[in-house]
């Protein structure tokens, strides 16, 4: 399918969204916005301990409470014969990396069931359920629920849990470890590593965070004894991917659920598995023939929505005398939780580890681990911020101990445009890209020039100034497989699609595609999401897949509907189908002065009932998509931090970002925006933490787990640069992830070029005042006095 | 149980409400005004603001006994009809929204900081002043947009 430029009226432009007037009106659909007659509510019973056998679950307190109506166990779960949730956590496209177990075998999972029968493995996790008429007297009820535990030893730490005689999780294994898998030519790069002039190594954590979308998650779940049928109102990241995987738990065929998911308030990979509570609320409407719903608090919220990152890096770099890098070696590990869910960031980072440089050689080893902590998922670019910040971290080192320019060093060993289709040393290859192009352009944003200046007037003020920067590469995969429907009516061009929104915009670019691809006004096209009884099929939105797969697949449903209108104006006429000819819009009979357009021909169609096309002048068009894109770019910033409180403002930030084909720039640099946001949460004040004494998670409200605000960020300067893929037609590959990728890199590296002047080293992210403050009263407080 | 008298959106409602619950489930579960979102417990995100008596307010911790008698506009009442208020228009205009869950809050808390903070706004201001607002999706640099450019609209220049 070519795509002609010529005939682009919406995309490229930063049109407002559709979205919009709904949602600053206050008519948004959410989930807990939604109720229906005669509800019912259910509140879940979770345990306080990391790790305890559950002895017995005993609910005859709770059902002595009013309006209490039910209490259930893992056990009434089983003997219902509920199935686990099959998250399917292995990435399987034929671009993933292979992870596999151990002995290079399937990975264990651990069962998801929907409430345990044997322990409980994280604090928080939901042992049972009380169902009631009201959600207050369901709160009173859980409290009620007498659980007999039995307390086990526990471990929450990432690398503490792969040391033997750690506390293991699942009976049927010998250990905690679930994926072990090498990659890269070993023998190769121990021969580069014994040759180089330079070796320089380095150990990262990069911590457990949570993504906070601010809509807690709820879900209300209904059962229609006549028809069979279950519905659920969930928001997630995908409505059809969560009917197959319900349908599966409750034993049911996936015609017989429907999921409807509108809008959704934020996701960020945290509502791209299914929840346990999902599962809960369906079947326990259909036990007690009431619809059942379920509202997390906040607190809930930062106990048991899936977590993000939690991976430790052991990264070292071979170079030689020149700076040219040789080879690199490093180690992954996942911590997954306390099953597994997703590998989505193991796989995805261990694809790019050697960032945007060319290094000929790397091995790499893979591995996650099992711990006493809630599951982690992909959260906002998966996996790739960690192996960004441990291949840009690493190179600021070696340019320190090399005593090189950090930005020359990485000029010497960016990969080159002339390189494209560039296959790195562990099998991923980059579609396209101008690293060094980005760079420039970015120096030039971040006024670089002015620097220096910047820095001698903060000193003067008394701040210490740091600059950080970091290149990135990204790579955006997801689930190969998407589905529209382009449904033609006299009044407009409806588009149904499996993708799901939590405030991407899909329903402004999506109709900007479809707009230039059929010639129609933007305004006459509208995007239908989220119900599974329209939306058959569907990937869902993650990985930064969903404008990519969908101007795929709109392209082609396009190019079928071309055909069918052609076919249909050639019976409305009377003429021979190859003398319709379509043009932006226009339908033209040859050697005649006859032209009609998509409305006018859905219109008689409906007049004239014609047998050919049946249901009207509509197509469905499925494609596979499996190549990967890699988007990329650069970042900058600048902080400055005050010696006496350790306190930091960000005074400068900077990005530039291949996002492929921009679609709506508007709603790009918006994207990016926010991805900036969570990624410099992570680097200065996001963490979950666990206290490894007691397993108790420490961050369970707003009060106590560090958020970006309005007044502790800055305006961002981010620019697009468009260098088209060559893998789908509109050349699109993907925006908003890269403002997170680099980010936690970008300031951890502003954070020590500002304490560079101590000797201060090694500050471990989340980069809190505290923290800073502390170092600098152990720095040699003399070296402070001399700087400033 | 105790009978409240108030006005929301301009319309007198009568109800008999439990002592205990709070004004924004009161909005919406048994106004079914549902634009007014919960997004916390702990009165920390601002997804819940509301104007009681013209003044913003986190109706997630205020009772609904307390609003007795009082005027209550939330984010359905704002627009007046078909013609949205400058800032519902700004945060379209400038892209100050994402997923829109916490919209609401934050138009209801920009229009009261706009009509009544003394000074000319700036970023800085609009920055400290927001702080009791969260939003997860933005980075908040196109609401700051959207609530200057709106401020320019609403307010006369001051001039000294
Ligand atoms: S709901 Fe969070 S402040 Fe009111
Ligand atoms: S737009 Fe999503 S939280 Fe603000």
């Amino acid at each position: 399918m070519k795509i002609s430029e010529r005939a682009f009226r919406a995309v490229g432009k930063p049109l407002a969204r559709n979205e919009d007037l709904r949602l600053i009106t206050g008519k948004g659909r959410f989930t807990d916005d939604f109720n229906l007659p005669g509800q019912l509510w259910a509140a879940m019973v979770r345990s306080p301990y990391p790790h305890a056998r559950i002895r017995n679950v005993d609910g005859r307190v709770a059902l002595q409470l009013p309006k209490v109506l039910a209490v259930y166990s893992g056990a009434d779960c089983e003997a219902d014969g509920l199935k686990e949730i099959n998250h399917n956590p292995v990435p399987s496209t034929k671009y993933d990396l292979k992870l596999t177990g151990k002995d290079g075998g399937a990975v264990f999972i651990g069962k998801h069931t929907l409430l345990p029968t044997d322990r409980a493995r994280y604090v928080g996790e939901a042992v049972a359920m009380v169902v009631a008429e009201t959600r207050e007297a369901a709160l009173t009820g859980a409290e009620n629920v007498m659980v007999g535990y039995e307390e086990l030893p526990f471990v929450v730490g990432t690398v503490e849990a792969t040391q033997p005689g750690a506390p293991i999780l699942w009976d049927s294994q010998t250990d905690n470890i679930l994926v072990d898998s090498s990659f890269g030519d070993a023998a190769a790069t121990a021969t580069a590593f014994a040759k180089a002039a330079h070796i320089v190594s380095d150990v990262f954590h990069i911590g457990r965070v949570t993504g906070v979308p601010l809509e807690p998650r709820a879900a209300l779940g209904d059962y229609n004894s006549e028809t069979g049928r279950y519905t659920l109102y969930a928001g997630s990241g995908g409505a059809v991917r969560q009917k197959h995987e319900l349908a599966h738990v409750l034993g049911v065929e996936p015609k017989d659920v429907r999921v409807l998911s509108f809008d959704v308030g934020g996701n960020f990979g945290t509502r791209n598995r299914a929840y346990v509570e999902f599962g809960l609320v369906m079947w326990a409407a259909r036990k007690l023939g009431r619809p059942v719903k379920f509202r997390a608090d906040r607190s809930e919220c930062f106990l048991t929505d899936y977590q993000g990152r939690d991976l430790v890096t052991e990264v070292s770099l071979a170079i030689d005398e020149s700076g040219k890098f040789l080879a690199m070696r490093a180690s992954n590990l996942s911590n997954v939780g306390a099953r597994c869910v997703s590998l989505s960031p193991l796989s995805k980072g261990s694809g790019l580890i050697t960032g945007s440089y060319n290094i000929p050689l790397a091995t790499l080893r893979s591995r996650a681990v099992f711990s006493n902590t809630m599951p982690t998922q992909a959260y906002r670019s998966s996996g790739r911020p960690e192996v960004t910040f441990a291949i840009e971290r690493l190179i600021d080192k070696a340019a320190t101990q090399l005593n090189m320019d950090r930005f020359e060093i990485r000029r010497r060993n960016l990969v080159a445009p002339s390189q494209m289709p560039y296959r790195n040393a562990v099998g991923s290859t980059y579609d396209s890209g101008e690293y060094e192009i980005n760079m420039d352009k970015l120096l030039r944003l971040a006024d670089w020039q002015g620097a220096a200046a910047r820095r001698e007037d903060a000193k003067r003020r008394g701040k210490l100034l740091g600059i950080g920067f970091a290149n990135y590469v990204e790579s955006s995969i997801g689930t190969p497989k998407e589905r529209a429907d382009l449904i033609v009516s006299p009044e407009g061009i409806e588009v149904v699609i499996g993708t799901q929104p939590a405030g991407q915009g899909h329903e402004t670019s999506f109709a900007q595609v479809t707009a230039d691809l059929l010639g129609v006004p933007f305004e006459r096209v509208k995007i239908i999401l989220g119900d599974t009884d329209v939306v058959s099929a569907g990937g869902g939105t993650h990985s930064g897949r969903s404008m990519r797969h969908a101007s795929a697949v709109i392209a082609l449903a396009s190019d079928d509907l071309v055909s069918k209108a052609k076919l249909l104006a050639a019976q409305i006429f009377h003429v021979a189908e190859g003398d319709v000819e379509f043009d932006d819009g226009v339908f033209k009979i040859t050697g005649t002065n006859i032209t009609t357009d998509w409305f006018d021909l859905a219109k008689r169609l409906k007049e004239l009932q014609l047998e050919d096309f049946p249901g009207g002048l509509w197509v469905r068009r499925d494609n596979e998509m499996h190549t990967p894109v890699f988007p990329n770019g650069a970042c900058m910033c600048e902080i400055e931090i005050d010696p006496e409180t350790g306190g930091i403002e960000i005074t400068r930030y900077a990005t530039v970002d291949d996002v492929g084909r921009c679609i709506n720039p508007l709603i790009v640099h918006g994207q990016t925006h926010g991805g900036i946001a969570q990624g410099v949460g992570q680097a200065l004040w996001e963490t979950c933490y666990i206290d490894p004494e007691s397993g108790q998670p420490q961050n369970g409200s707003f009060m106590d787990y560090g958020m970006p605000r309005f007044n502790n960020l800055p305006f961002f300067k981010t620019e697009i640069s468009e260098v088209l893929s060559p893998t789908n037609p509109f050349g699109v590959k993907a925006g908003g992830e890269g403002g997170t990728t680099p980010a936690p890199a970008v300031i951890m590296s502003a954070v020590e070029n500002a304490l560079a002047p101590l000797g201060i080293t090694g500050v471990e992210m989340p980069a809190t005042p505290a923290k800073i403050w502390a170092a600098i009263q152990k720095a040699d407080r003399s070296a402070l006095a001399e700087y400033i | 149980m105790t009978n409240i008298v108030l006005t929301v959106n301009g319309t007198q409602v009568l109800r008999e409400v439990e002592d205990n619950i709070f004004l924004a489930y009161f909005l919406r579960e048994q106004l079914g005004l549902t634009g007014t979102h919960v997004g916390c417990d702990t009165s920390q995100c601002g997804c819940c603001v509301v104007h009681v008596n013209g003044t913003s307010v986190k109706s997630c911790t205020m009772l609904a006994v307390q609003a007795n008698s009082a005027d209550v506009t939330t984010i359905e009442g704002l627009a007046k009809g078909d013609v949205l208020h400058p800032v519902q228009r700004a945060f379209k205009e400038h892209h100050g929204l994402q997923c829109g869950f916490c919209t609401p809050g934050m138009i209801m808390a920009a229009v009261d900081l706009i009509n009544t903070y003394p000074k000319p706004l700036t970023a800085e201001i609009v920055r400290d002043e927001m702080e009791g607002n969260l939003c997860r999706c933005t980075g908040y640099h196109n609401i700051v947009k959207a609530i200057l450019a709106a401020a320019d609209e609403m307010r006369p220049v001051v001039t000294a």
